[in-house]
């Protein structure tokens, strides 16, 4: 009956002979694929949570919904942090009515239970009818997520017990992480505000599009040719054909191993870890000068070009992009339906950068990014065409074979910046899933 | 300019025309509605104090100075700005006007506003208030130094995105 269980029905066809690497539209729109997805993809991945930074005290709490599952992300009383359940072990009522707060404790609105910021069950608000014991086994606690893991910072859930670790999962991924938390020794702050969108396309062409480096021109030429206007006010080389002549000879696509993927290139946005642009003047650019000197002294000149120069779009599978490019941004893609997500993103700085370099990095970062940017919401508009396009047309396949190399492995591949091989690394690790090959437990 | 005395009338039939010309998508005059050192900004939907944050420490949804807002303009008349192509039909209700204070020739006036913004066949709505900063001209009429809008809503879950200007 369904495609699913008939093993004749491809969705990845890998051609290595031919360079041809195709996924099925079926992946992009079929319920039933979605369905199937939440068990062997959402179910078994890590997923991100949160950051460290968001909960700077104990009782601090922010209520995120993470692979489906209507999460409490909350620093305890103990100054633990915890992932728990929004839902109380009585009847289920959802007790975490607020975005984010601070709270010592959570009583559910229904009958008075009471929850402590550990998860703990503290009463029952009752004096009689309950056996003195019901809760020896903690049962009664609020739900923790099966596994909660960190990584310089940011916060993983696992709804697998049996998951590998959080930090052999990131594979790859890492180099790109701690190429952003090296850039300060104070630490990366998630930074007030938040952007909370939905667009109507499956998850996976939002993770694709976010490092795609071939569709830079097309679709974002009117915000290059806002760029080109402020970098020739200030007496610099245009951006259209900085991207026209230069951009596919420099940087590459990289498969990081799990599904992972990083694009590396070069855009003159301007960086505020330490690239510097003339429209932000010269006060500005002393204290990026001397960052810059800071990340050569500690790393090395080498280190301190990439961490400074390269714009970096990290996917890390399954719904996940970290960007460092015109600043730094966390943007966690939660899929609604077969057509249909919902987008949460954040932006990052470092906690001791000056308030004149932290004003630049936002304004750099809505300039581009966000359902209002001049980058972003052309994104959102091609992702609405492409979903429209594959849900009635009979072509069968989307092609993702440019600069195919021959790689025997696609999840490490290496490849041009404007290729897809990061893409293609994507898109092997979800075929081994769905296939069951592949479950990311520990044996 | 400080003797300047508007009135509630004269400051709506300003708003009234600004609606318009964005309605009209007649951006580039609506862009010169405003002053040299002006901004137009939209606060970020989870903001605990929207009227007082600043988007030099915090995230906003956009927060354009008159050289970006002149680009939005600019931008938003180009085939290549995909999100709005072909342009959405947009529609500005604003009304309980409310001039707060007026001084050092500057008046503060409050409005609150529903838009309406059709692509193909859906329909969204932002609603919310709007706060002003209004330089009255010596010619008559005025100039905005600041124009915050302030959505009264959690998410752009139903909006998707905000491309066209409130």
């Amino acid at each position: 009956m369904s495609a699913l269980i008939d093993p004749q029905h491809k969705l990845v066809d890998i051609d290595l002979a031919h360079h041809r690497f195709r996924v099925n539209r079926d992946a992009y729109r079929s319920a039933e694929i979605f369905e199937r997805e939440k068990q062997l993809i959402f179910s078994k991945c890590w997923l991100y949570v949160g950051h460290a930074s968001e909960l700077p005290s104990k009782g601090d709490f922010v209520a995120r919904t993470v692979g489906g599952g209507d999460l409490i992300f909350m620093r305890g009383r103990s100054g633990e942090i915890g992932a728990f359940f929004n839902s109380c072990t009585h009847r289920g009522t959802r007790i975490c009515r607020e975005k984010r707060g601070s709270a010592k404790s959570f009583a559910c609105p229904y009958h008075g239970w009471v929850f402590n910021s550990d998860g703990k069950l503290v009463s029952m608000n009752a004096t009689r009818g309950f056996d003195a014991d019901i809760n020896a086994d903690g049962a009664l606690n609020l739900r923790k997520v099966p596994r909660l893991e960190e990584y310089r910072g940011f916060y993983f859930a696992n709804y697998n017990s049996a998951a590998i670790s959080l930090v052999d999962y990131l594979a790859g991924a890492k180099e790109y992480l701690d190429s952003m938390c090296d850039q300060s020794e104070a630490g990366l702050v998630v930074l007030p505000g938040e952007h909370s969108y939905s667009i109507n396309a499956n998850f996976k062409y939002l993770c694709e599009n976010s490092y795609d480096g071939y569709h830079l021109l097309p679709v974002h030429v009117s915000y290059l040719e806002f760029l080109d206007d402020r970098l020739k006010a200030g007496g610099g080389e245009g951006a259209v054909n900085f991207i026209t002549n230069l951009y596919n000879k420099q940087g590459r696509g990289r498969g990081l191993g799990y599904g992972h993927g990083a694009l590396e290139s070069w855009v003159p946005t301007g960086r505020p870890v330490a690239s510097w642009i003339p429209p932000w003047g010269l006060e500005i650019k002393k204290e990026i000068e001397a960052k810059r000197a800071w990340l050569e002294q500690r790393f090395g000149k080498e280190r301190a070009d990439f961490i400074s120069d390269v714009q970096k779009n990290l996917v890390i599978f399954p719904n996940l992009v970290i960007n460092d490019n015109v600043g730094m941004i966390v943007r966690t893609i939660e899929p609604v339906s077969a057509a249909g997500m919902r987008v949460n993103s954040w932006a990052l700085g470092p906690s001791d950068e000056s308030a004149a370099l932290r004003a630049i990095r936002l304004d750099n970062f809505v300039s581009f990014l966000g359902p209002s940017g001049f980058g972003s919401a052309d994104d959102i508009e091609m992702l609405e065409l492409c979903q429209r396009g594959i849900e009635h047309s009979p072509v069968e396949w989307n092609e993702l074979s440019k600069g195919m190399n021959g790689a025997e492995d696609s999840r490490v591949e290496v490849c041009g910046p404007d290729d897809e091989g990061h893409m293609r690394a994507y898109w092997a690790q979800w075929d081994r899933m769905m296939r069951g090959v592949e479950t990311l437990e520990a044996h | 300019m400080s003797d300047v005395q508007p009135t509630r009338h004269q400051v709506e039939e300003f708003l009234y025309q600004e609606a318009e010309l964005i309605d009209d998508w007649r951006l580039p005059e609506w862009s010169e509605l405003y002053t040299e050192d002006a901004r137009y900004d939209v606060t970020s939907l989870d903001c605990p104090d929207p009227i007082n944050s600043r988007a030099a420490d915090s995230l906003f949804l956009l927060a354009d100075d008159k050289e970006r807002l002149t680009s939005r303009a600019r931008r938003l008349m180009k085939k290549t700005a995909h999100a709005e192509f072909p342009h959405s039909k947009v529609r500005h209700i604003i009304s309980n006007v409310r001039l707060d204070s007026n001084a050092n020739g500057e008046i503060k006036v409050r409005a609150n506003f529903v838009v309406y913004r059709t692509k193909e066949d859906n329909t969204s709505q932002y609603m919310g208030q709007t706060h002003y900063v209004l330089v009255p001209q010596e010619a008559g009429g005025f100039k905005i130094k600041h124009k915050r809008c302030i959505l009264d809503l959690n998410s752009l879950a139903d909006q998707g995105r905000l491309t066209i200007i409130l």
